[in-house]
Protein backbone atom coordinates (compact mmCIF):
# COMPACT_ATOMS: atom_id res chain seq x y z
CA UNK A 1 0.00 0.00 0.00
CA UNK A 2 2.86 2.22 1.10
CA UNK A 3 4.53 1.72 -2.33
CA UNK A 4 1.70 2.59 -4.16
CA UNK A 5 0.95 5.50 -1.89
CA UNK A 6 4.54 6.54 -2.63
CA UNK A 7 3.65 6.10 -6.54
CA UNK A 8 0.64 8.37 -6.22
CA UNK A 9 2.68 10.90 -4.60
CA UNK A 10 5.02 11.31 -7.07
CA UNK A 11 2.99 10.96 -9.85
CA UNK A 12 1.41 14.12 -8.82
CA UNK A 13 4.28 15.97 -8.40
CA UNK A 14 5.74 14.99 -11.18
CA UNK A 15 2.53 15.77 -13.10
CA UNK A 16 1.93 19.44 -11.19
CA UNK A 17 6.11 20.01 -12.39
CA UNK A 18 5.00 18.90 -16.16
CA UNK A 19 2.35 21.71 -16.04
CA UNK A 20 3.74 24.18 -14.70
CA UNK A 21 6.31 23.59 -17.25
CA UNK A 22 4.05 24.11 -19.95
CA UNK A 23 2.08 27.07 -18.51
CA UNK A 24 5.55 29.04 -18.69
CA UNK A 25 5.66 27.38 -22.21
CA UNK A 26 9.42 28.10 -23.59
CA UNK A 27 13.07 26.90 -23.43
CA UNK A 28 14.43 28.50 -20.57
CA UNK A 29 13.83 28.06 -16.82
CA UNK A 30 16.74 30.38 -15.18
CA UNK A 31 16.90 33.63 -17.14
CA UNK A 32 19.23 36.24 -16.15
CA UNK A 33 18.79 39.76 -17.38
CA UNK A 34 21.83 42.14 -17.47
CA UNK A 35 20.61 44.96 -19.36
CA UNK A 36 16.93 46.84 -17.55
CA UNK A 37 15.40 48.06 -21.05
CA UNK A 38 14.78 44.43 -22.15
CA UNK A 39 13.17 43.14 -18.89
CA UNK A 40 9.69 44.49 -19.63
CA UNK A 41 10.07 42.58 -23.26
CA UNK A 42 10.45 39.34 -21.59
CA UNK A 43 8.08 39.86 -18.96
CA UNK A 44 5.51 40.33 -21.64
CA UNK A 45 7.25 37.68 -23.45
CA UNK A 46 7.14 34.63 -20.61
CA UNK A 47 6.02 36.19 -17.38
CA UNK A 48 8.16 36.46 -13.84
CA UNK A 49 8.76 33.32 -13.19
CA UNK A 50 11.59 32.21 -15.11
CA UNK A 51 13.97 35.02 -14.42
CA UNK A 52 16.16 34.80 -11.56
CA UNK A 53 18.53 37.58 -11.46
CA UNK A 54 18.69 40.96 -12.77
CA UNK A 55 20.72 44.11 -12.41
CA UNK A 56 20.22 46.70 -9.56
CA UNK A 57 18.51 49.47 -11.68
CA UNK A 58 15.94 46.87 -12.60
CA UNK A 59 12.64 47.95 -11.88
CA UNK A 60 10.26 45.49 -13.58
CA UNK A 61 11.63 42.43 -11.46
CA UNK A 62 11.66 43.56 -8.02
CA UNK A 63 11.96 40.20 -5.97
CA UNK A 64 14.55 38.68 -8.13
CA UNK A 65 18.76 38.11 -7.36
CA UNK A 66 20.61 41.33 -8.02
CA UNK A 67 23.98 40.64 -9.86
CA UNK A 68 25.26 44.11 -10.01
CA UNK A 69 25.03 47.08 -12.61
CA UNK A 70 24.75 46.21 -16.45
CA UNK A 71 28.21 48.16 -16.21
CA UNK A 72 29.76 45.82 -13.76
CA UNK A 73 27.92 42.38 -13.50
CA UNK A 74 29.13 39.96 -10.29
CA UNK A 75 30.34 36.79 -12.52
CA UNK A 76 30.06 34.65 -9.09
CA UNK A 77 26.62 35.85 -8.37
CA UNK A 78 25.69 35.07 -11.92
CA UNK A 79 27.19 31.57 -11.53
CA UNK A 80 25.51 31.17 -7.98
CA UNK A 81 22.28 31.35 -9.42
CA UNK A 82 22.85 28.77 -12.46
CA UNK A 83 21.48 30.80 -15.44
CA UNK A 84 20.24 28.64 -18.33
CA UNK A 85 19.81 31.80 -20.39
CA UNK A 86 21.37 35.45 -20.05
CA UNK A 87 20.14 38.48 -21.90
CA UNK A 88 23.27 41.19 -22.23
CA UNK A 89 23.61 44.53 -23.90
CA UNK A 90 26.16 46.45 -25.44
CA UNK A 91 29.87 44.69 -25.90
CA UNK A 92 30.97 47.77 -24.22
CA UNK A 93 29.33 46.73 -21.07
CA UNK A 94 29.55 42.87 -21.65
CA UNK A 95 32.19 42.15 -23.93
CA UNK A 96 31.67 38.78 -25.50
CA UNK A 97 34.91 36.65 -24.07
CA UNK A 98 32.48 36.93 -20.42
CA UNK A 99 30.02 34.86 -22.64
CA UNK A 100 32.35 32.28 -22.43
CA UNK A 101 32.97 31.89 -19.17
CA UNK A 102 28.92 30.59 -18.66
CA UNK A 103 27.66 27.48 -19.56
CA UNK A 104 24.22 29.23 -20.63
CA UNK A 105 23.20 30.28 -23.48
CA UNK A 106 23.67 34.15 -24.75
CA UNK A 107 21.61 36.64 -26.09
CA UNK A 108 22.40 40.23 -26.90
CA UNK A 109 19.79 43.02 -26.79
CA UNK A 110 21.26 46.74 -28.26
CA UNK A 111 19.37 47.83 -30.83
CA UNK A 112 19.66 51.17 -32.22
CA UNK A 113 16.51 51.83 -34.03
CA UNK A 114 12.92 51.23 -33.79
CA UNK A 115 13.30 48.15 -36.30
CA UNK A 116 16.14 46.58 -34.48
CA UNK A 117 13.70 46.29 -31.65
CA UNK A 118 10.80 44.66 -33.52
CA UNK A 119 13.57 42.52 -34.82
CA UNK A 120 15.12 41.44 -31.27
CA UNK A 121 11.58 41.07 -29.59
CA UNK A 122 10.79 38.57 -32.72
CA UNK A 123 14.74 36.86 -31.93
CA UNK A 124 14.06 36.99 -28.41
CA UNK A 125 10.35 35.11 -29.22
CA UNK A 126 11.71 32.15 -30.88
CA UNK A 127 14.59 31.69 -28.35
CA UNK A 128 12.14 31.52 -26.04
CA UNK A 129 9.87 29.16 -28.29
CA UNK A 130 6.76 32.12 -27.85
CA UNK A 131 6.57 33.07 -31.37
CA UNK A 132 2.80 34.03 -31.14
CA UNK A 133 3.78 36.33 -28.37
CA UNK A 134 6.56 38.12 -29.46
CA UNK A 135 4.19 39.11 -32.88
CA UNK A 136 1.15 40.29 -30.35
CA UNK A 137 4.06 42.59 -28.99
CA UNK A 138 5.06 43.83 -32.17
CA UNK A 139 1.84 44.37 -33.76
CA UNK A 140 0.64 46.22 -30.68
CA UNK A 141 3.81 48.38 -30.64
CA UNK A 142 3.08 49.28 -34.75
CA UNK A 143 -0.70 50.16 -33.93
CA UNK A 144 0.70 52.64 -31.48
CA UNK A 145 3.12 53.72 -34.04
CA UNK A 146 0.30 54.71 -36.14
CA UNK A 147 -0.75 57.37 -33.54
CA UNK A 148 1.89 59.34 -34.68
CA UNK A 149 0.57 62.04 -36.96
CA UNK A 150 2.34 63.63 -40.08
CA UNK A 151 4.06 67.59 -39.02
CA UNK A 152 3.54 70.24 -41.40
CA UNK A 153 7.49 70.43 -41.34
CA UNK A 154 10.29 68.39 -40.40
CA UNK A 155 11.84 70.00 -36.99
CA UNK A 156 15.55 70.25 -35.92
CA UNK A 157 16.60 69.13 -33.29
CA UNK A 158 18.88 68.47 -30.93
CA UNK A 159 19.10 65.66 -27.96
CA UNK A 160 21.28 66.69 -25.16
CA UNK A 161 22.72 63.13 -23.31
CA UNK A 162 24.66 65.23 -20.53
CA UNK A 163 25.46 68.70 -19.54
CA UNK A 164 28.69 68.16 -18.46
CA UNK A 165 30.54 67.69 -20.50
CA UNK A 166 27.91 68.93 -22.78
CA UNK A 167 27.38 65.15 -24.79
CA UNK A 168 24.21 64.90 -27.59
CA UNK A 169 23.15 62.12 -29.28
CA UNK A 170 24.49 60.84 -32.52
CA UNK A 171 23.83 58.92 -35.52
CA UNK A 172 23.22 55.54 -34.24
CA UNK A 173 21.49 55.97 -31.23
CA UNK A 174 17.96 55.30 -29.93
CA UNK A 175 17.46 58.28 -29.41
CA UNK A 176 18.30 59.64 -32.92
CA UNK A 177 15.46 56.87 -33.72
CA UNK A 178 13.13 58.09 -31.50
CA UNK A 179 13.23 61.81 -32.85
CA UNK A 180 13.05 60.49 -36.91
CA UNK A 181 9.75 58.45 -36.01
CA UNK A 182 8.28 61.34 -34.23
CA UNK A 183 8.87 63.50 -37.50
CA UNK A 184 12.05 65.51 -36.30
CA UNK A 185 15.77 65.20 -37.86
CA UNK A 186 18.33 65.25 -35.44
CA UNK A 187 21.15 67.70 -36.65
CA UNK A 188 24.15 65.84 -35.23
CA UNK A 189 25.40 63.70 -37.91
CA UNK A 190 28.24 61.71 -36.10
CA UNK A 191 28.61 58.36 -36.65
CA UNK A 192 28.99 57.92 -32.61
CA UNK A 193 25.94 57.06 -30.34
CA UNK A 194 27.16 59.79 -27.98
CA UNK A 195 28.91 63.19 -29.10
CA UNK A 196 31.17 65.98 -26.66
CA UNK A 197 30.64 68.50 -28.95
CA UNK A 198 30.92 72.17 -28.79
CA UNK A 199 28.70 74.49 -27.64
CA UNK A 200 29.46 76.62 -30.73
CA UNK A 201 27.90 73.68 -33.05
CA UNK A 202 24.65 73.74 -31.32
CA UNK A 203 24.47 77.61 -31.37
CA UNK A 204 25.41 77.59 -34.84
CA UNK A 205 22.89 74.91 -35.85
CA UNK A 206 19.97 76.93 -33.78
CA UNK A 207 17.82 74.34 -33.71
CA UNK A 208 13.76 74.47 -33.54
CA UNK A 209 13.96 71.53 -30.38
CA UNK A 210 16.70 71.17 -27.95
CA UNK A 211 15.63 67.93 -25.96
CA UNK A 212 17.31 67.50 -23.08
CA UNK A 213 17.35 64.92 -20.48
CA UNK A 214 16.82 64.03 -16.46
CA UNK A 215 17.99 60.85 -14.95
CA UNK A 216 21.02 58.91 -13.90
CA UNK A 217 23.16 60.38 -16.46
CA UNK A 218 22.05 63.84 -16.44
CA UNK A 219 21.63 64.66 -12.89
CA UNK A 220 19.70 67.63 -12.22
CA UNK A 221 20.73 69.45 -15.22
CA UNK A 222 20.46 73.15 -16.00
CA UNK A 223 17.95 74.65 -18.06
CA UNK A 224 19.53 75.64 -21.20
CA UNK A 225 18.24 79.45 -21.13
CA UNK A 226 20.62 79.33 -17.89
CA UNK A 227 23.61 78.21 -19.02
CA UNK A 228 26.03 81.13 -20.46
CA UNK A 229 26.90 79.65 -23.83
CA UNK A 230 23.42 78.88 -24.43
CA UNK A 231 22.33 82.62 -23.86
CA UNK A 232 21.44 82.82 -27.64
CA UNK A 233 19.61 79.29 -28.01
CA UNK A 234 16.44 80.33 -29.65
CA UNK A 235 15.05 77.07 -30.05
CA UNK A 236 11.99 75.39 -27.82
CA UNK A 237 13.01 73.39 -25.04
CA UNK A 238 11.89 70.39 -23.91
CA UNK A 239 12.72 69.03 -20.93
CA UNK A 240 12.57 64.65 -20.73
CA UNK A 241 12.98 61.47 -18.36
CA UNK A 242 15.88 59.60 -19.22
CA UNK A 243 14.07 56.36 -18.73
CA UNK A 244 11.21 57.02 -21.56
CA UNK A 245 14.05 58.69 -23.91
CA UNK A 246 17.10 56.57 -23.78
CA UNK A 247 16.31 53.26 -22.72
CA UNK A 248 15.65 51.23 -26.08
CA UNK A 249 12.49 48.98 -24.54
CA UNK A 250 8.63 48.47 -25.02
CA UNK A 251 8.91 52.56 -23.90
CA UNK A 252 10.76 53.71 -26.87
CA UNK A 253 7.36 53.67 -28.73
CA UNK A 254 5.22 56.16 -26.19
CA UNK A 255 8.42 58.35 -26.46
CA UNK A 256 7.95 58.49 -30.39
CA UNK A 257 4.14 59.07 -29.71
CA UNK A 258 4.88 61.60 -26.77
CA UNK A 259 7.89 63.71 -28.54
CA UNK A 260 5.07 63.37 -31.71
CA UNK A 261 2.47 64.90 -29.68
CA UNK A 262 5.20 68.05 -28.68
CA UNK A 263 5.95 68.78 -31.80
CA UNK A 264 2.85 69.13 -33.21
CA UNK A 265 1.84 71.06 -30.23
CA UNK A 266 4.50 73.66 -30.73
CA UNK A 267 5.29 73.42 -34.44
CA UNK B 1 67.76 87.51 -23.28
CA UNK B 2 67.23 89.83 -20.75
CA UNK B 3 63.85 89.78 -18.28
CA UNK B 4 61.66 92.54 -20.33
CA UNK B 5 62.98 91.71 -23.53
CA UNK B 6 60.96 87.88 -22.62
CA UNK B 7 58.23 89.14 -21.14
CA UNK B 8 57.68 91.66 -24.58
CA UNK B 9 58.55 88.65 -26.87
CA UNK B 10 55.78 86.51 -24.84
CA UNK B 11 53.07 89.16 -24.73
CA UNK B 12 53.60 89.15 -28.36
CA UNK B 13 53.29 85.66 -28.54
CA UNK B 14 50.08 86.11 -26.38
CA UNK B 15 48.51 88.48 -28.32
CA UNK B 16 49.19 86.62 -31.33
CA UNK B 17 48.07 83.06 -29.84
CA UNK B 18 44.97 85.29 -28.00
CA UNK B 19 43.64 86.64 -31.36
CA UNK B 20 44.63 83.02 -33.29
CA UNK B 21 42.21 81.14 -30.70
CA UNK B 22 39.50 83.57 -31.08
CA UNK B 23 39.32 83.65 -34.96
CA UNK B 24 39.47 80.34 -34.84
CA UNK B 25 37.15 77.39 -34.01
CA UNK B 26 34.37 74.69 -34.53
CA UNK B 27 32.48 77.37 -36.33
CA UNK B 28 33.93 78.95 -39.24
CA UNK B 29 33.27 83.01 -39.16
CA UNK B 30 33.70 85.57 -41.56
CA UNK B 31 34.76 88.36 -39.71
CA UNK B 32 34.48 90.94 -42.20
CA UNK B 33 31.12 90.40 -41.79
CA UNK B 34 29.69 89.03 -38.92
CA UNK B 35 25.96 87.18 -38.33
CA UNK B 36 24.30 87.74 -35.48
CA UNK B 37 24.87 84.32 -34.43
CA UNK B 38 28.50 84.35 -34.82
CA UNK B 39 28.09 87.63 -32.66
CA UNK B 40 26.52 85.20 -30.22
CA UNK B 41 29.04 82.96 -30.60
CA UNK B 42 32.07 85.01 -30.08
CA UNK B 43 30.54 86.87 -27.01
CA UNK B 44 29.16 83.68 -25.49
CA UNK B 45 30.92 80.82 -25.98
CA UNK B 46 34.46 81.47 -27.60
CA UNK B 47 35.44 84.51 -25.89
CA UNK B 48 34.96 83.57 -22.47
CA UNK B 49 36.77 80.31 -23.30
CA UNK B 50 39.90 81.40 -24.08
CA UNK B 51 39.89 83.88 -21.88
CA UNK B 52 39.24 81.49 -19.41
CA UNK B 53 42.32 78.61 -20.51
CA UNK B 54 44.29 81.99 -20.20
CA UNK B 55 43.54 82.78 -16.79
CA UNK B 56 43.55 78.80 -15.82
CA UNK B 57 47.15 78.39 -17.36
CA UNK B 58 48.42 81.58 -15.99
CA UNK B 59 46.84 80.41 -12.58
CA UNK B 60 48.17 76.38 -12.38
CA UNK B 61 51.71 77.73 -13.41
CA UNK B 62 51.78 80.53 -10.37
CA UNK B 63 50.59 77.88 -8.00
CA UNK B 64 53.54 75.44 -9.32
CA UNK B 65 55.44 78.21 -9.24
CA UNK B 66 54.53 79.05 -5.53
CA UNK B 67 54.52 74.76 -4.53
CA UNK B 68 58.11 73.95 -5.18
CA UNK B 69 58.94 77.53 -3.39
CA UNK B 70 56.99 76.18 -0.54
CA UNK B 71 57.88 72.84 -0.56
CA UNK B 72 61.54 73.14 -1.20
CA UNK B 73 60.76 70.81 -3.81
CA UNK B 74 61.12 70.59 -8.51
CA UNK B 75 58.54 67.83 -8.25
CA UNK B 76 55.83 70.08 -6.11
CA UNK B 77 52.87 70.79 -8.00
CA UNK B 78 49.20 71.15 -7.35
CA UNK B 79 48.83 67.05 -7.36
CA UNK B 80 51.76 65.92 -5.47
CA UNK B 81 50.29 68.71 -2.19
CA UNK B 82 46.80 66.65 -2.75
CA UNK B 83 45.07 70.14 -3.84
CA UNK B 84 44.05 69.13 -7.43
CA UNK B 85 43.02 65.62 -6.22
CA UNK B 86 40.95 66.80 -2.76
CA UNK B 87 39.64 69.66 -5.42
CA UNK B 88 38.24 67.26 -7.53
CA UNK B 89 36.71 64.84 -4.84
CA UNK B 90 34.70 67.43 -4.06
CA UNK B 91 33.56 68.53 -7.00
CA UNK B 92 32.94 65.17 -8.13
CA UNK B 93 30.39 64.49 -4.76
CA UNK B 94 28.69 67.84 -6.64
CA UNK B 95 28.67 66.08 -9.77
CA UNK B 96 27.04 62.59 -7.80
CA UNK B 97 24.82 63.78 -6.21
CA UNK B 98 23.36 65.93 -9.02
CA UNK B 99 24.48 69.43 -7.47
CA UNK B 100 26.79 70.03 -11.03
CA UNK B 101 25.57 74.17 -10.51
CA UNK B 102 27.77 73.71 -7.36
CA UNK B 103 31.21 72.16 -8.71
CA UNK B 104 33.28 75.39 -7.79
CA UNK B 105 31.94 75.69 -4.39
CA UNK B 106 32.21 71.84 -3.85
CA UNK B 107 35.60 71.86 -5.51
CA UNK B 108 36.80 75.20 -3.06
CA UNK B 109 35.44 73.09 -0.08
CA UNK B 110 37.58 69.92 -0.64
CA UNK B 111 40.22 71.83 -1.89
CA UNK B 112 40.54 73.67 2.05
CA UNK B 113 39.59 70.36 3.61
CA UNK B 114 42.62 68.28 1.83
CA UNK B 115 45.63 71.40 2.57
CA UNK B 116 44.09 72.22 5.76
CA UNK B 117 45.05 67.87 6.57
CA UNK B 118 48.09 68.76 4.93
CA UNK B 119 49.06 71.43 6.85
CA UNK B 120 47.89 70.28 9.90
CA UNK B 121 49.97 67.38 9.62
CA UNK B 122 52.98 69.27 8.06
CA UNK B 123 53.35 72.25 10.99
CA UNK B 124 54.87 71.50 14.45
CA UNK B 125 54.36 74.86 16.31
CA UNK B 126 53.27 76.66 13.63
CA UNK B 127 56.10 75.77 11.53
CA UNK B 128 56.13 74.43 8.08
CA UNK B 129 58.05 71.27 7.49
CA UNK B 130 58.49 70.83 3.46
CA UNK B 131 59.10 67.28 3.33
CA UNK B 132 56.56 66.52 5.80
CA UNK B 133 53.99 68.62 3.84
CA UNK B 134 55.10 66.72 0.74
CA UNK B 135 54.75 63.52 1.91
CA UNK B 136 51.19 64.44 3.28
CA UNK B 137 50.47 66.02 0.19
CA UNK B 138 50.82 62.50 -1.44
CA UNK B 139 48.97 60.84 0.98
CA UNK B 140 45.82 63.20 1.00
CA UNK B 141 46.22 62.93 -3.30
CA UNK B 142 46.20 59.15 -2.67
CA UNK B 143 43.28 59.16 -0.40
CA UNK B 144 41.25 61.66 -2.60
CA UNK B 145 41.53 59.72 -5.51
CA UNK B 146 40.60 56.52 -4.00
CA UNK B 147 37.27 58.55 -2.89
CA UNK B 148 37.18 59.28 -6.32
CA UNK B 149 37.19 55.94 -7.60
CA UNK B 150 34.62 54.85 -5.28
CA UNK B 151 32.57 57.52 -6.30
CA UNK B 152 33.10 56.53 -10.12
CA UNK B 153 32.18 53.02 -9.10
CA UNK B 154 28.91 53.85 -6.90
CA UNK B 155 27.77 56.80 -9.93
CA UNK B 156 27.13 53.81 -12.76
CA UNK B 157 25.39 55.74 -15.49
CA UNK B 158 26.65 58.97 -14.75
CA UNK B 159 30.55 57.65 -14.40
CA UNK B 160 31.16 58.84 -17.98
CA UNK B 161 30.25 62.86 -16.86
CA UNK B 162 33.11 61.90 -13.97
CA UNK B 163 35.19 60.76 -16.11
CA UNK B 164 35.02 63.76 -18.89
CA UNK B 165 34.94 66.27 -15.78
CA UNK B 166 37.87 64.82 -14.41
CA UNK B 167 39.94 64.90 -17.82
CA UNK B 168 39.41 68.73 -17.60
CA UNK B 169 37.80 71.55 -20.14
CA UNK B 170 36.49 75.16 -20.39
CA UNK B 171 33.09 73.79 -22.28
CA UNK B 172 31.33 75.75 -19.11
CA UNK B 173 33.54 78.66 -19.26
CA UNK B 174 31.48 82.15 -18.72
CA UNK B 175 32.14 85.90 -18.11
CA UNK B 176 31.38 85.66 -14.29
CA UNK B 177 33.76 82.52 -14.12
CA UNK B 178 36.29 85.33 -15.92
CA UNK B 179 35.73 87.89 -13.59
CA UNK B 180 36.35 86.02 -10.74
CA UNK B 181 39.65 84.03 -11.50
CA UNK B 182 41.36 87.07 -12.71
CA UNK B 183 40.25 89.51 -9.48
CA UNK B 184 41.95 86.09 -7.27
CA UNK B 185 44.91 86.05 -9.87
CA UNK B 186 45.78 90.04 -9.58
CA UNK B 187 45.67 89.39 -5.82
CA UNK B 188 47.46 86.84 -5.88
CA UNK B 189 50.21 88.15 -8.24
CA UNK B 190 49.90 91.61 -6.08
CA UNK B 191 50.33 89.30 -2.71
CA UNK B 192 53.34 87.70 -4.06
CA UNK B 193 55.54 90.06 -5.95
CA UNK B 194 56.50 92.09 -2.91
CA UNK B 195 57.79 88.96 -1.70
CA UNK B 196 60.11 87.77 -4.58
CA UNK B 197 63.19 88.20 -3.07
CA UNK B 198 62.10 86.38 0.52
CA UNK B 199 60.82 83.85 -2.03
CA UNK B 200 64.49 83.59 -3.35
CA UNK B 201 65.62 83.30 0.22
CA UNK B 202 63.61 80.49 1.58
CA UNK B 203 65.06 78.29 -1.27
CA UNK B 204 67.96 77.92 1.24
CA UNK B 205 67.73 76.62 4.37
CA UNK B 206 65.50 77.88 7.24
CA UNK B 207 68.14 79.33 9.23
CA UNK B 208 69.87 80.98 6.67
CA UNK B 209 66.99 82.56 5.29
CA UNK B 210 65.82 83.21 9.07
CA UNK B 211 69.13 85.00 9.49
CA UNK B 212 68.26 87.16 5.62
CA UNK B 213 65.52 88.88 7.81
CA UNK B 214 63.07 86.62 6.24
CA UNK B 215 59.77 85.39 8.03
CA UNK B 216 60.04 82.05 6.72
CA UNK B 217 57.01 80.64 8.37
CA UNK B 218 54.12 83.07 7.63
CA UNK B 219 55.47 83.56 4.29
CA UNK B 220 55.18 79.42 4.18
CA UNK B 221 52.01 79.77 5.03
CA UNK B 222 50.66 82.64 3.13
CA UNK B 223 52.16 81.22 -0.50
CA UNK B 224 50.75 78.37 0.52
CA UNK B 225 47.15 79.61 0.68
CA UNK B 226 47.83 81.00 -2.04
CA UNK B 227 48.46 78.68 -4.21
CA UNK B 228 45.79 76.04 -2.93
CA UNK B 229 43.22 79.13 -3.50
CA UNK B 230 43.95 79.36 -7.02
CA UNK B 231 44.27 75.62 -7.40
CA UNK B 232 40.76 74.76 -6.17
CA UNK B 233 39.26 77.77 -8.03
CA UNK B 234 40.92 76.55 -11.47
CA UNK B 235 39.56 72.71 -10.45
CA UNK B 236 36.16 74.06 -10.19
CA UNK B 237 36.07 76.29 -13.17
CA UNK B 238 37.83 73.36 -15.65
CA UNK B 239 38.68 69.98 -13.48
CA UNK B 240 41.83 68.54 -13.31
CA UNK B 241 44.42 69.76 -15.65
CA UNK B 242 47.29 67.66 -15.41
CA UNK B 243 51.10 69.08 -15.56
CA UNK B 244 51.10 71.96 -16.23
CA UNK B 245 51.86 73.57 -12.80
CA UNK B 246 55.03 70.95 -13.36
CA UNK B 247 56.11 71.74 -16.00
CA UNK B 248 55.38 75.48 -17.07
CA UNK B 249 58.21 76.68 -14.18
CA UNK B 250 60.60 74.22 -15.21
CA UNK B 251 60.56 74.79 -19.05
CA UNK B 252 61.22 78.46 -18.11
CA UNK B 253 63.95 77.36 -15.62
CA UNK B 254 65.28 76.14 -18.27
CA UNK B 255 65.75 79.28 -20.08
CA UNK B 256 67.80 80.60 -17.40
CA UNK B 257 64.84 82.03 -15.35
CA UNK B 258 65.15 81.25 -11.99
CA UNK B 259 64.86 84.20 -9.78
CA UNK B 260 61.23 84.69 -8.73
CA UNK B 261 60.62 88.46 -9.84
CA UNK B 262 61.35 86.55 -13.66
CA UNK B 263 60.13 82.71 -12.70
CA UNK B 264 57.01 84.09 -11.73
CA UNK B 265 55.90 86.44 -14.62
CA UNK B 266 57.23 84.64 -17.11
CA UNK B 267 55.29 81.49 -16.08
CA UNK B 268 52.33 83.06 -15.92
CA UNK B 269 52.59 84.06 -19.62
CA UNK B 270 54.19 81.14 -20.65
CA UNK B 271 51.18 79.08 -18.96
CA UNK B 272 48.52 81.33 -20.17
CA UNK B 273 49.97 80.86 -24.22
CA UNK B 274 50.15 77.16 -23.51
CA UNK B 275 46.72 76.59 -22.44
CA UNK B 276 45.25 78.85 -24.89
CA UNK B 277 47.15 76.80 -27.48
CA UNK B 278 45.91 73.39 -26.38
CA UNK B 279 42.04 74.74 -25.40
CA UNK B 280 42.31 75.75 -28.94
CA UNK B 281 43.72 72.26 -30.36
CA UNK B 282 41.08 70.51 -28.04
CA UNK B 283 38.30 72.37 -30.22
CA UNK B 284 39.40 71.84 -33.39
CA UNK B 285 41.37 68.69 -33.53
CA UNK B 286 38.51 66.78 -34.36
CA UNK B 287 36.02 66.54 -37.60
CA UNK B 288 32.04 67.34 -36.80
CA UNK B 289 32.45 70.31 -33.59
CA UNK B 290 33.32 67.34 -31.38
CA UNK B 291 35.59 68.44 -28.42
CA UNK B 292 38.92 66.62 -27.11
CA UNK B 293 39.32 67.07 -23.25
CA UNK B 294 42.28 70.03 -22.63
CA UNK B 295 43.56 67.22 -19.91
CA UNK B 296 44.80 65.12 -22.28
CA UNK B 297 46.36 67.40 -24.75
CA UNK B 298 48.55 69.41 -21.92
CA UNK B 299 49.90 66.25 -20.56
CA UNK B 300 50.33 64.63 -23.89
CA UNK B 301 52.20 67.74 -25.58
CA UNK B 302 53.49 69.28 -22.60
CA UNK B 303 55.44 65.77 -21.53
CA UNK B 304 56.25 65.29 -24.89
CA UNK B 305 58.13 68.68 -24.87
CA UNK B 306 59.53 68.86 -21.82
CA UNK B 307 61.33 65.48 -21.86
CA UNK B 308 62.52 67.19 -25.01
CA UNK B 309 63.75 70.10 -23.49
CA UNK B 310 65.30 67.51 -20.80
CA UNK B 311 67.58 65.79 -23.24
CA UNK B 312 68.35 68.74 -25.13
CA UNK B 313 69.32 70.81 -22.28
CA UNK B 314 69.66 68.50 -18.93
CA UNK B 315 72.99 70.04 -18.37
CA UNK B 316 71.38 73.43 -18.21
CA UNK B 317 69.04 72.61 -15.67
CA UNK B 318 71.27 73.16 -12.73
CA UNK B 319 69.08 75.29 -10.19
CA UNK B 320 67.89 72.19 -7.74
CA UNK B 321 71.52 69.95 -7.94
Amino acid sequence: MRIYKNIIIKSILLIGTLCSFSSIGQAYERIVILYAPVSEIVKQLVGEKVVVGVTRTDLVFKKVYKVGSHLRPNLELIKAIRPDLIIAGSKRAYPEKMESRFSADFFRYDPTSIEDIFKQIRQLGDLLQVQPKSEQIITQLKNKLKQVQPLPDQPKVVYEISERPLRVAGKPSIMTAIIEYAGGLNMIDTNKKHVVISTEIVVDINPDFYIYQDGPMNKNPRPPIERSYFKPLRSKIILVDQYLFSRPGLNVIDAIVKLNQIFKEQL
Amino acid sequence: MTKNITIFVLLIVFIAVFILAVFWGAVNMDFTQLSDTDLDILTYSRLPRVLLAGLVGASLSLSGVLFQYVMKNPLADSFTTGASASSAMGAVLAILFGLGFLIPVFALIGGVIGLTIVYKVSSVNGKVQPITMLLAGIVVSTFASSVISLMKYIADDSVASIIFWLMGGFQDASMQQVGVLTTVLIIAWLAIRKNYLSLDIICFDDSTAMASGVDVHPLRKKIFFIAALLTAICVGYAGIIGFVGLIIPHMVRLFKFVIASELVPISMLFGAIFMILNDLLARVILTDGQELSVGILTSAIGGAFFLYLLMKRKKELYYFD
